[in-house]
């Protein structure tokens, strides 16, 4: 047990930093507690660079907890992933701290540590006890987050739905453990790939899987598990909102990679069609919705479902190449998203709505946050040279391999759907571009004051936008290396 | 080969010129033109230096494998011999003192960077077109020449008649052009080649290897030339392009641009049989014989001396098609200097009349403006072949040329354009220069400074000296296998081995002259049209070419136009694409009603999805 310990220092650490930034609480008084959020950063920063330079715990190799618990490349890259989530998102919310309950501030930052320290759990997670644990850790944290803004009855009907929802989703999921448990005997992904072979047949070891998908698929948005994410998108806290689109769905999907390619390979194998048309539907469904939307946190929302549609192409291909595009898909999807999020925080928090005509004049009140959402809106609909075309072409090549390889004419399929998918997502984004520079209604001009943390957090994001567009190599050999995690099961 | 580097420098220092003023000098005129001017002198020395390193009878490439598409390896590479060395002098030595010439005539135009800018790349271009040792590189400069030109000819763009005609001349350029690229991929799909070397030895081995495609390719590609030279039935855009400002009448429709087509042609002349050389001669001719007809009535003095260029053009090309590179080239070279001269000398007269072009409000010229008055006389008799000035032994070695190749024909038509243009030259010599001042601008008029009339005074020692300085040497050395290296002697006494068309070019220039000097010594008003009726109104309107390319081309292009038009309009964009939008947008708004807000119903969605889910993959 003690040597288990090793591998969780980060984790620990992350769980620490939570409780001393809640307890910072009763020591600062109410109109600095904003600043608590920038030493979580510092701390946060810190832990980044200690997984860089191999001193964390994180890049501690290795099996803990009875195999529940593992660190391996895959965990490793997406712990480094939800930190830097996690660092900018904390700057996220501490330009919205005067929107929430005077000085509760605090308490908001110690939660998002939570909801982190759940995610780094969530990507070590080898058994499906770790997973589920993981995943409530996150979910019930975000509960809190979503419903954060008591004083708004949209805040608290988000916050509901997502608990009614979650809840739902959550009992299936623990149902589809306990069948995973009654059929194979073992909850250990390791342990489970050498016994699923024999269960291919068994309905019940089936369903239970399905189940488990059935919660996994309700944290990625992805169809028919995507109906709460427009609404919860849009009620909750803006970065409430962000870290929804970018930790949890992260979350969701390294436990989904975990258990499709680590735990049940052999069932994985049978199911392109099912992974086919998931893809597909929910690519159509976010994209088509989006179209006539005017709200922009549910514009978000159902960018967001489509993002997932375009992700699950990764896990359709169902090769190594498609792993790894989805990783590197993700890296691009934290920094533009966050952009985009970053700019409706600022730009919105003294607006009734949120509306896109609020962004209206954007590009003569802050010509660096109409860059900002201009670049995230573009690398959002995948043009080059930016991070969203490259994380796309990726995608779309490794489902172009895939149907070389399998001649199932699905994947050509799936892909003209991807492909209008992007096309039809160009219409929605451009609007926001419209609106920025070429609105009319723009009724009030004056020019919007940047602290300077968020210009930094801005110039980052285009940063890292641009930097993962035109020098894909390092996140994706970064990504490659963490793929090899993945069994590979030919049929 | 010595200093293999430099011809690379001279090729991209115009454009890197071009682009420091359009990046960063714009706004400061002095530097911009400073840096323009630099790069095209430099240019030249440069060429100088190379030349003396390695001797005018030398042939060299040197390349860098550009792209590399399945069979198509293309070069971007430069061939270096006595014809591209001797093209180098010209665009960097004549083109060098026009650069150096506008500094002075542009020197009030608030856009005179831009003006540079546009030199430059024009230069570039030009630069690239003959230094190009594949058609590939030719045609990418090819291009770039009418992108310049178009810039160019269009600089005052807020006149329309000035956007009018960049748009005509880039226009009727790209149909040319056109051509020029089918030619271009015929000979690579024949001959697996774009190499000119490797072109002309698979040629030299089997000279059948274009077979039955030979003469198509050939008048192909000859339609690039037809373009970029102006020639018949191309030729409308080039008396237009004189809306550009006069330097650039000088550099580009005179000296250089307007040469490419004669230069590709003698560069590529291997790939032509008997019988598109035939064509061409005869287009040449024709060319030549139209243009010196429409030059006797046109009274703008630059549009006079545009069609005395487009018919010297003719004479280059009617030249190639005999089969005679080195004439051809001979007076491309000794033309560059005469009519540069003729053209700035004209736009020296334009500034001191205070940009008033017609010559029946000048006259008395000769006083007032006298080292213009001196140069462009050298100019004129140079055009008019007079011995012993550079366009006598350049016009004589063309007549020569097809009296030997038995085109009597031609030889006949060539003679008689000869006394045609020593009519029309010598018409607006004496009606700017001799008589009354005809306006009180004329009465006015003053000399232009030295900037201005120093290029004048250069380039008057070669048009007069042109036909002795070794021109012929060098263009025989690339083109003839056995040749002789004359002296300078036996150069200017060259035209007395094949007297016959010497003296019918005296006689031509005898009948011209006096003509002119009877009818428009001290004339105020021409006196031609009542002498000629109708076929000085043909002449003077062109011969209605453009009416007619307007009532049948471009009423068939406009209705073709319209029709594409309606198509896009109305079953493109109506009917399918917004029958694919509208769907778009009613599944989006249809989807939508799903969100409803209300959670026993988004409850009821998940269960339901579940419930699909489990039926899709076990339900069979």
């Amino acid at each position: 047990m003690n040597a288990s310990l090793n591998f969780i220092g980060l984790e620990i650490s992350v769980i620490g930093l939570g409780l001393v930034l809640m307890l910072a609480d009763f020591f600062v008084p109410a109109e600095r507690r904003r600043f608590i959020g920038y030493a979580g950063i510092a701390a946060l920063g810190v832990l980044l660079i200690m997984s860089f330079s191999g001193n964390g715990t994180c890049s501690n190799f290795g099996f803990g907890f009875n195999n529940a618990f593992v660190n391996d490349g895959l965990s490793l890259f997406f712990k480094r992933f939800f930190i830097v989530a996690a660092i900018l998102v904390l700057f996220i919310a501490a330009e919205f701290s005067d929107k929430l309950a005077a000085g509760s501030i605090a308490e908001y930052y110690s939660l998002i540590i939570f909801a982190l320290a759940g995610m780094l759990f969530a990507a070590s997670s080898n058994d499906f006890v770790m997973l589920f644990v993981a995943i409530e850790l996150i979910t019930v944290t975000f509960y809190v987050l979503v419903s954060f803004q008591r004083s708004k009855v949209a805040s608290l009907e988000a916050g509901v739905k997502y608990l009614i929802l979650g809840a739902l989703s959550s009992s299936f999921m623990v149902f589809g453990i306990a069948l995973i448990w009654g059929t194979t005997g073992t909850l250990n992904f390791t342990e489970l790939a050498a016994v699923a072979p024999q269960f291919e047949t068994s309905r019940i070891f089936l369903l239970g899987v399905l189940l488990v998908l059935v919660g996994l698929g309700f944290k990625i948005a992805a169809f028919p598990f995507q109906i709460w994410a427009p609404d919860v998108y849009q009620g909750a806290p803006t970065p409430t909102t962000a870290f929804l689109a970018i930790g949890s769905k992260a979350a969701g999907f390294v436990l989904l990679l975990r258990v499709l390619f680590t735990a049940v390979p052999s069932v994985t194998l049978h199911w392109e069609k099912l992974l086919i048309v998931i893809s597909a539907i929910t690519i159509l469904y976010g994209n088509l919705c989006a179209l006539p939307q005017r709200n922009l946190k549910r514009l978000f929302g159902y960018s967001s479902i489509s993002h997932a549609g375009y992700l699950l192409l990764g896990v359709a291909a169902l090769n190594a190449n498609g792993q790894a595009a989805i990783l590197y898909y993700l890296a691009g999807y934290l920094f533009t998203v966050l952009a985009g999020f970053l700019v409706i925080a600022l730009v919105l928090r003294h607006l009734e709505t949120d509306d896109v005509s609020g962004l209206a004049g954007l590009s003569q009140r802050s010509p660096l946050l109409a860059a900002t959402m201009t670049i995230s809106m573009v690398s959002l609909a995948g043009i080059p040279p930016l991070a969203g075309f490259f994380g796309k072409f990726l995608l779309l090549k490794s489902v172009i391999e895939a149907a070389q390889k399998s001649h199932h004419y699905g994947y050509i399929y799936l892909v003209f759907i991807a492909l209008a998918g992007v096309v039809i997502s160009l219409y929605y984004y451009f609007n926001v571009v419209r609106a920025i520079y070429w609105s009319k209604e723009a009724r009030d001009l004056s020019p919007i004051a940047l602290s300077a943390p968020a210009k930094l957090t801005a110039w980052v994001c285009i940063a890292g936008i641009f930097w993962l567009g035109l020098f894909p190599n390092t996140v994706l050999n970064l990504a490659n290396q963490a793929a090899t995690v993945f069994v590979a099961v030919t049929k | 080969m010595k200093y293999e580097n430099l011809p690379w420098l001279i090729l991209f220092l115009p454009l890197i010129s071009a682009a420091v003023i359009t990046l960063f000098t714009l706004r400061s005129k002095t530097v911009s033109s400073l840096i323009s001017i630099g790069a095209v002198v430099a240019g030249f020395v440069m060429t100088v230096i190379f030349v003396n390193a390695n001797g005018m009878q030398f042939s060299g490439e040197t390349s860098l494998q550009w792209l590399e598409i399945g069979d198509l390896k293309a070069d971007f590479g430069l061939k270096l011999d006595a014809l591209s060395m001797m093209m180098l002098f010209v665009v960097t030595g004549v083109g060098g003192l026009i650069h150096i010439y506008s500094y002075g005539y542009m020197h009030e135009d608030r856009s005179m960077a831009r003006f540079f800018a546009c030199l430059s790349l024009f230069t570039f271009s030009m630069l690239g077109i003959v230094l190009a040792n594949n058609f590939l590189m030719m045609f990418i400069s090819w291009e770039l020449v009418g992108v310049s030109s178009y810039l160019l000819i269009g600089f005052w763009f807020e006149k329309p008649s000035a956007g009018d005609a960049a748009k005509k001349a880039f226009i009727v350029n790209r149909l040319g052009d056109f051509g020029f690229l089918f030619g271009i991929l015929m000979v690579w799909g024949l001959l697996g080649s774009l190499n000119f070397s490797a072109l002309q030895n698979s040629i030299t081995a089997n000279p059948a290897a274009l077979g039955a495609m030979a003469t198509t390719a050939g008048l192909l590609i000859f339609c690039g030339a037809m373009g970029k030279s102006a020639q018949f039935p191309l030729h409308v855009w080039l008396p237009d392009a004189m809306e550009g400002p006069t330097p650039v009448s000088a550099l580009i429709h005179a000296a250089t641009m307007v040469a490419a087509g004669v230069y590709m042609l003698c560069r590529s002349l291997f790939l032509f049989n008997a019988d598109s050389l035939h064509v061409i001669s005869y287009i040449g001719g024709f060319t030549a014989l139209i243009a010196a007809l429409m030059a006797v009535q046109q009274n703008d003095i630059k549009r006079i001396i545009a069609y005395s260029t487009l018919s010297q053009l003719g004479y280059m090309v009617m030249t190639v098609g005999l089969n005679g590179p080195t004439p051809a080239m001979f007076h491309l070279t000794t033309h560059a200097f005469f009519k540069a001269l003729l053209f700035l000398a004209a736009g020296s007269v334009i500034i001191g009349m205070h940009h008033e072009q017609d010559i029946w409000q000048m006259g008395n010229l000769r006083k007032k403006m006298p080292i213009t008055f001196l140069t462009f006389t050298i100019g004129t008799l140079a055009l008019c072949g007079v011995p012993p000035f550079s366009g006598f032994y350049s016009k004589d070695a063309i007549l020569a040329q097809a009296w030997e190749q038995k085109s009597y024909l031609l030889f006949g038509v060539a003679v008689f354009i000869a006394a045609l243009t020593t009519f029309y030259t010598f018409r607006l010599f004496f009606v700017v220069f001799f008589g009354k001042e005809k306006s009180d601008h004329a009465k006015h008029a003053h000399e232009s400074s030295l900037v201005m009339t120093l290029p004048l005074v250069i380039l008057a020692v070669f048009s007069f000296a042109g036909g002795f300085i070794g021109i012929t040497n060098n263009y025989g050395s690339q083109f003839v296998h056995e040749h002789e290296t004359f002296s300078a002697w036996q150069q200017f006494a060259e035209p007395f081995h094949n007297p016959f068309p010497m003296v019918c070019g005296l006689v031509a220039f005898a009948i011209g002259f006096f003509a002119a000097l009877s009818l428009y010594k001290n004339a105020t008003s021409d006196p031609l049209p009542k002498k000629l009726g109708g076929l000085a109104t043909l002449m003077k309107n062109k011969f209605y070419f453009d009416e007619i390319y307007e009532a049948t081309f471009i009423r068939a292009h406009d209705f073709l136009a319209a029709v594409a038009d309606w198509i896009d309009r109305w079953i493109l964009e109506g009917a399918i694409i917004g029958a694919i939008r509208g769907g778009t947008d009613l599944s989006g708004r249809a989807l939508r009603l799903a969100q409803t807000g209300n959670l026993q119903t988004y409850a009821f969605l998940f269960v339901l999805g579940v419930a699909l889910l489990l039926y899709f993959v076990l339900g069979k």
